[in-house]
C-alpha cells in the first residue's frame, strides 16, 4: 500500500516534469514545421527602370506592322513559291491557287475563238461569192434581161453578208478578249507579294484549302529587320500616357533580357483589350489605349515578332499623395 | 513547515489522485482544444502561408482568402504601375475536382502562378525541380497530395511519384515536383501550375484572376506600399505577415472572418469553459474535502499558535503544487496528442506560447480558488475544537 502511494506520489511528479519537457519539443517542433515566410520569388522579377511607370503589357510587331496576306478568292492552294524567312521583293509570287477550272474555261473559249475566225472566213466567202453575183448581174448590158427585182436582192443579200462579215469579226475580238479575261484570272490566283519584306509565317500547304478569312491568314509578311512593340495600357492608367514618354521593354519569361524603347505613337482609338495571355475564352469589359515603340533587334538573344514584352513607361503619378 | 504541507498532501493518495485528475482534465481540454481551435483557424490561411508573398491585392470586398472575387487581368499592371511595387504577379487559387487513373474524385486547391518569375512558388521542394514547371501539362504536388491522390491511400505503393499523371477537370496534368505546404481548411492538397495553365484547367468565366500577389520597392514597408496600392487603385491590398491585431493583415481577416462567420469558436470556446468548469469543480470539492479531513491536524498546528496567515499560506502552497502537478501531467497528455497530430497532419493542431501560459494561469486560478475555500473553513475553526472532540 505505502508501496503504491510512493508509486503515484513520485510517478505522478515526474510525469509532470515529462509533461513539461514534451510541450516545450513541440513548440520547437513546430517552430520548425513552419514554412518559411515571404521571399523574394526564384527568379526576381524585372526591377523597375524608373520610379513612377506605367507597366503595359505589348506584344512585338514587324516594324511596318505584319501584313496577313488575303487570298483573292477562297480556294485549293496548287504551290507554294516561298519558305518561312525568305525574303520577298515586292510583286514577287507567294503562292498559286488551283486555276484548272479557268484554263478548262480557256480551252473552251480557244474553240470558241477558232470558230469565230472560221466564221469569219465563211463569211467573207459569202460575201464574195455574193459580190461576184452582183457584179454578174451588173455586167449584162440588156436592162431587160434582168429583173429589177432580182438586181435588188442580189444588192440586198451583198449588205446582209456584209453585216454578217462585221459581226464575225465582233464574235472574234469577243472570245480574244474572252481569252485575255481568263489569262487576267489565272494570273490573279497567284499570290504576289504587295511589298519587300521578309514571310514571317506560312500556315498553308499546298493541296489544302485557302480560306480568305482575315483571322487566320495563310501567310504573314513582315519586315523583321526593325521590331515595334504594341503595348497596351489600361483605360484607368491611360490619362498618364503623354507622347514621347520614356519606355523599358522586358522580354516576358527571361526579365534580364532588357531594350530600351523608342516612342512611336500613341495610337488614337481605344480598343477593347485583347486576350494576349493564351485564355481564348476570356471575355473582357476593359478597354486598352495601345502605345507603339520601336526597337532595334539585339544580336543576342534573338527576338521573335509575337513575342510578349513587360514594358514600364516612365509616367508621373497623379494620384495626390496622401 | 514546507515539508509538513506536503506530507499532509501526499497523506491521502486517494484525495491526491482526485485533486490531480481535476486539474489534469481541465489542463487538457483547455490545451488541447484551444490548440485544435487554434490549428483551425491556422488552416484557414493555408494558402497565405503557401504563397509567400509580402502583399495580397485581391477585389475591393475581399475579406478572406478562401473566397475571392475575381478581378480583371489588366489589374496586375495597374499594380505594376504603382510606385511602390518592385514587383506584382497574377495569382489564380480556387478548388477544382481532379479524376484519378481509377476515375475517383478528388478536391483540390489549385493554385496558379507566374511562369516566368514564379512568384508564390512552394517554400521548400521535398523532391524535382520547380522549374519544370514551365513544361506542358505539369504540375508540382504536396506531400498531402501523394497519398490523397493514390488510387489506394492505405498502400505506399500507390504513392502519387514524379512522373504519374491525372486529370484536372478532363485536362492532363503531370507530376513534375512534391512539395511542403500547409493543409487547406477544406481538406484538400495543394496543387500548383503556371498561371496560364490553371486558366486552362478551370472551366471559363469571365474573369479568373484571384489575386495579385506584390512586393514593396526596397527601403519601404509592407504596409506603406499596400496603402499606396489601394489609394491608387482602389483595390484591397493587404499585407500577410500573421495573425495578429493588425486588421490589414490577411491572416487576421481571414480568421476573423471565420469566428465571425461560423459556428467553429462558440464549439471550441464551450470545451474550453466546460474544462474550466469541470476543473473548478472537481478540484474545489475535492480540495475541500481534504481540507475537512485535515481539519483536526491543522487544528492541532493552530492551537499550537501557528498563525492564520501561516497555516494560509501553507493551503496555497499545497494547492499550487497540486496545479504544478496537474497542470504538467496534462500537458503530458496534450503533448502525447500533439505528436500524433503532428505526425499525421491531421487533426490541427498549432499551440501559441499564449495557450499553456493562459492555461497555467487558468489551472492556478482554480486551484487557488480551492486553496480559498478551504482558508476559510480553516479560519472559521476554533482551534478549542480539536480538543472538545
Amino acid at each position: 500500500m505505502i508501496f503504491i502511494s510512493k508509486l503515484v506520489r513520485y510517478g505522478s511528479i515526474a510525469a509532470a516534469i515529462v509533461g513539461f519537457y514534451a510541450i516545450f519539443m513541440i513548440s520547437r517542433t513546430q517552430a520548425e514545421r513552419q514554412l518559411p515566410t515571404s521571399s523574394d520569388p526564384p527568379i526576381i522579377p524585372p526591377q523597375k527602370p524608373y520610379v513612377e511607370a506605367v507597366a503595359a503589357t505589348g506584344i512585338l510587331e514587324a516594324l511596318s506592322e505584319n501584313v496577313a496576306i488575303g487570298m483573292p478568292s477562297p480556294g485549293l492552294v496548287s504551290s507554294i513559291l516561298v519558305k518561312v524567312n525568305d525574303l520577298v521583293k515586292k510583286d514577287q509570287p507567294l503562292l498559286t491557287l488551283d486555276n484548272r477550272d479557268l484554263l478548262a474555261e480557256q480551252l473552251s473559249t480557244r474553240a470558241q475563238h477558232e470558230i469565230a475566225r472560221a466564221q469569219i472566213a465563211v463569211s467573207e466567202a459569202q460575201l464574195a461569192k455574193l459580190n461576184s453575183q452582183l457584179s454578174r448581174l451588173g455586167a449584162v448590158a440588156d436592162s431587160r434581161a434582168v429583173s429589177l427585182d432580182d438586181l435588188e436582192n442580189r444588192k440586198q443579200d451583198v449588205a446582209i453578208s456584209q453585216a454578217q462579215l462585221i459581226s464575225a469579226k465582233a464574235q472574234l475580238a469577243a472570245t480574244e478578249s474572252s481569252l485575255k479575261r481568263i489569262d487576267l484570272l489565272i494570273d490573279r490566283l497567284t499570290v504576289r507579294a504587295p511589298r519587300d519584306g521578309s514571310i514571317i509565317q506560312v500556315d498553308v500547304r499546298s493541296g489544302e484549302y485557302a480560306a480568305n478569312t482575315p483571322k487566320n491568314p495563310a501567310m504573314i509578311l513582315g519586315d523583321i529587320d526593325k521590331l515595334q512593340v504594341r503595348a497596351d495600357i489600361d483605360e484607368q492608367n491611360a490619362s498618364r500616357i503623354r507622347p514621347g514618354q520614356a519606355a523599358h521593354g522586358y522580354l516576358k519569361g527571361d526579365p534580364t533580357v532588357t531594350f530600351p524603347l523608342e516612342f512611336i505613337r500613341v495610337e488614337p482609338y481605344v480598343i477593347p483589350k485583347t486576350s494576349l495571355t493564351g485564355s481564348s475564352t476570356e471575355r473582357v469589359d476593359t478597354r486598352v489605349l495601345q502605345v507603339i515603340y520601336s526597337l532595334t533587334r539585339p544580336s543576342d538573344p534573338p527576338l521573335y515578332v509575337g513575342q510578349q514584352v513587360d514594358v514600364f513607361i516612365e509616367a508621373p503619378d497623379h494620384h495626390p499623395k496622401p | 513547515m514546507i515539508g509538513l504541507a506536503l506530507k499532509m498532501l501526499f497523506g491521502d493518495t486517494a484525495k491526491y489522485v482526485m485533486l490531480v485528475a481535476g486539474l489534469f482534465f481541465a489542463t487538457f481540454l483547455i490545451v488541447q482544444q484551444a490548440s485544435v481551435f487554434c490549428g483551425l483557424m491556422l488552416w484557414t490561411t493555408a494558402t497565405l502561408r503557401n504563397v509567400a508573398a509580402p502583399i495580397f491585392v485581391v477585389e475591393e470586398r475581399v475579406e478572406q482568402i478562401n473566397e475571392t472575387n475575381p478581378m480583371r487581368d489588366t489589374d496586375v499592371d495597374r499594380v505594376r504601375s504603382v510606385s511602390s511595387v518592385r514587383w506584382a504577379m497574377p495569382l489564380y487559387s480556387g478548388i477544382q475536382r481532379v479524376r484519378l487513373s481509377d476515375g475517383s474524385f478528388k478536391t483540390v486547391q489549385l493554385v496558379g502562378i507566374d511562369a516566368a518569375s514564379l512568384a508564390g512558388a512552394p517554400g521548400r521542394m521535398v523532391e524535382g525541380r520547380l522549374e519544370d514547371l514551365r513544361l506542358p501539362n505539369t504540375v508540382v504536388i504536396d506531400q498531402l497530395a501523394t497519398t490523397r491522390l493514390a488510387s489506394n491511400p492505405k498502400d505506399p505503393s500507390t504513392k502519387i511519384k514524379i512522373g504519374d499523371r491525372f486529370e484536372i477537370n478532363d485536362v492532363e496534368a503531370r507530376v513534375v515536383g512534391i512539395c511542403e505546404a500547409m493543409r487547406s481548411f477544406t481538406g484538400g492538397p495543394y496543387v500548383w501550375t503556371t498561371y496560364e495553365r490553371a486558366l486552362q484547367y478551370t472551366p471559363p468565366s469571365r474573369k479568373m484572376l484571384s489575386a495579385v500577389i506584390a512586393a514593396p520597392v526596397k527601403g519601404m514597408s509592407v504596409e506603406q506600399a499596400a496603402a499606396d496600392i489601394e489609394r491608387t487603385t482602389e483595390l484591397r491590398a493587404y499585407v500577410n505577415h500573421n495573425f495578429g491585431k493588425d486588421t490589414k493583415d490577411f491572416n487576421t481577416s481571414t480568421v476573423w472572418w471565420y469566428i465571425r462567420n461560423t459556428g467553429i469558436p462558440i464549439s471550441f470556446g464551450t470545451t474550453v469553459v466546460i474544462g474550466f468548469i469541470v476543473g473548478v469543480a472537481i478540484a474545489c470539492q475535492t480540495f475541500y474535502s481534504f481540507v475537512l479531513d485535515n481539519l483536526k491536524h491543522l487544528g492541532a498546528l493552530k492551537a499550537m499558535g501557528m498563525s492564520n496567515v501561516r497555516l494560509s499560506m501553507m493551503l496555497l502552497f499545497q494547492a499550487f503544487t497540486i496545479g504544478i502537478i496537474g497542470f504538467g501531467l496534462g500537458l503530458l497528455a496534450t503533448s502525447g496528442f500533439a505528436m500524433g497530430a503532428l505526425k499525421n497532419g491531421q487533426p490541427p493542431f498549432f499551440m501559441p506560447w499564449q495557450i499553456p501560459v493562459f492555461a497555467f494561469v487558468a489551472v492556478q486560478l482554480i486551484c487557488m480558488l480551492a486553496a480559498l475555500l478551504g482558508i476559510i473553513r480553516l479560519s472559521l475553526y476554533e482551534p478549542a475544537m480539536v480538543f472538545r472532540a
